[in-house]
């Protein structure tokens, strides 16, 4: 248990809390002595001053990730950026291509909207990790095709935590001409440097409440730039009716969202290094602890990942079984669909090559700016008490 | 998943978890680890009556919460190849949902084995 008498909260790249200056902020958005404005409405200073309020957080969000301003297109979260840069993409340029490149270790954001453009005629070519989690650019080169209107890769994946080399993969497809890259980043802002202009992506998804920010808010950033072989990328709307975002996303913008994200944002851009040291040291002194139990599998290469995140495998421990004896005192998920009656193997960990009962028997801790020593050993100690008892309890 | 204080109880304590050694204990299991469950019951039986139990279970909750109430419950009664309640009434106690009481015949199964003698110990 923590301090509080709650469970010790380790899944913050499920979710992280709202930081307080960011609710204070929101709230100031909402009541009738603050800013409730329509941000649209230019006839009159309330809405002059909401629409002041939303340009500061898209400047905010921007300056975070070294992207202009004018690149920011609000959404309700990376999943539906997710879903209009996939769609977007896939509809403008149907009629140059009609094949895209994505991962198997992709969130189900990017591969739910991929699957169904393989329903309605598009191919789809799906990249295999090596063992590590790791897409190699090379791999991507060679799945490209004459057609390909667009590669979907991530930045950070969000149960291993294993960074992709963006980069190079952008000048992969730069080179190719007719390919965008898109890039979900929703678990990347706070945890590793994001400049979506030296990373030359095209579009990338960002996320408010994977960053101290509300739930329910998200961007699209959509380049401007022009390359040497190509025009910049283009989108078909996906819903319509007011025009907002440059009529990429209709609807009236909530400023009470945007401001939060766009403080949630600026808070982690400022946030010192020395914070992402520490949470390094408090990862590993997590696996330190976990990997004195025998049978302790690391999932994801340790060399190419975010320091936030741990994901590992316990030989001899049922999945569910081992979720349900932690879950009293820690919060953490677990490589199988916990919501589900049904048991589902992580088909991120599949895809590194761990079987069905690996993939199942595994705990992604995520650590976070409220992480501490003692949260770290009172994992460590409930994971080995709940491991033995079940490995006795199975006789393994 | 949400599960019922008893299945919580049993599976927490998982009381009789363990094996059984001697000429008068039987063995039988099924399932399968690669599969997700597996169960085995080890039965002391003296003049057909149940003495003692004991399980092991690569399981879910409510498979080793309801594996431990078998062992538990079957102590002082007749040993055949029937559970001490259907698996039907055990669901109902254990308030397994429907897409896991597939799980509840593996339990069945392994205790049929035992009866049967089939892989003694």
């Amino acid at each position: 248990m923590s301090a509080t008498g709650r469970p010790v909260y380790l899944d913050y790249a499920a979710t992280t809390p709202v930081d307080p200056r960011v609710a204070a902020a929101m709230a100031q958005c909402l009541t009738l002595d603050g800013e409730f404005g329509n941000p649209a409405s230019a006839s009159h200073s309330f809405g002059d001053a909401a629409g002041a309020l939303v340009e500061t957080a898209r400047a905010q969000v921007a300056a975070s990730v070294r992207a202009a301003p004018a690149e920011v297109v609000w959404t309700s979260g990376a999943t539906e950026a997710n879903n209009l840069a996939i769609f977007g993409v896939a509809r403008y340029y149907r009629e140059y291509g009609r094949h895209i490149v994505t991962a198997r270790t992709e969130h189900k954001a990017v591969l739910d909207p991929c699957r169904e453009l393989e329903r309605r005629g598009w191919r789809v070519t799906y990249l295999a990790p090596d063992s590590g989690g790791v897409i190699h650019p090379d791999q991507v080169a060679a799945a490209l095709q004459a057609d390909t209107v667009l590669v979907s890769i991530m930045h950070v994946n969000n149960e291993t935590g294993v960074l992709q080399d963006i980069a190079s993969m952008a000048a992969i497809c730069a080179n190719h001409g007719g390919a965008r890259l898109h890039v979900d980043a929703a678990q990347s802002v706070g945890k590793c440097a994001v400049d979506f202009t030296h990373l030359g992506a095209d579009l990338m998804s960002l996320s408010a409440h994977k960053v101290y920010g509300p739930k329910g808010v998200g961007a699209l950033l959509v380049s401007r730039r022009e390359r040497e072989r190509r025009t910049r990328v283009q989108l078909t709307a996906l819903q319509f009716g007011g025009g907002q975002e440059l009529g990429l996303r209709a609807g009236t913008v909530a400023t009470h969202q945007v401001v939060g994200m766009g403080l949630a944002f600026a808070l982690a851009a400022a946030a010192p290094e020395s914070e992402a040291e520490r949470i390094a040291v408090l990862r590993e002194r997590l696996w330190q602890g976990l990997a004195r139990l025998s049978g302790t599998l690391r999932n994801g290469d340790a060399g190419h990942s975010v320091p936030h995140l741990l994901n590992v495998s316990f030989e001899g421990v049922e999945g569910e079984s081992l979720l349900t004896a932690v879950r009293g005192q820690l919060a953490v998920s677990t490589g199988a669909a916990c919501t589900s009656a049904l048991r589902e193997p992580s088909y991120v960990l599949r895809a590194l090559g761990r079987d069905d009962i690996l993939s199942e028997s595994s705990l992604r801790f995520g650590l976070g700016r409220d992480t501490s020593e003692r949260d770290i050993d009172t994992a460590v100690a409930v994971v080995a008490q709940a491991v033995s008892r079940l490995r006795k309890v199975s006789g393994s | 998943m949400n599960y019922s204080a008893l299945t919580l109880q049993y599976f927490e304590t998982a009381k009789g978890a363990g094996v059984l050694t001697g000429p008068d204990v039987r063995r039988g299991a099924a399932g399968s680890r690669t599969h997700g469950t597996w169960v085995q019951f080890d039965v002391q039986v003296d003049g057909g009556i149940v003495q003692a139990a004991r399980f092991l279970a690569f399981a879910c909750p409510h498979t080793i919460a309801v594996a431990a109430w078998v062992a538990e419950h079957a102590v002082g009664h007749d040993f055949r190849a029937a559970l001490p309640e259907t698996v039907q009434n055990l669901s109902e106690r254990f308030a397994v949902p429907v897409e896991k009481r597939g799980r509840l015949l593996i339990i069945e199964d392994a205790w049929a084995a035992a009866a049967a003698g089939a892989l003694r110990g």
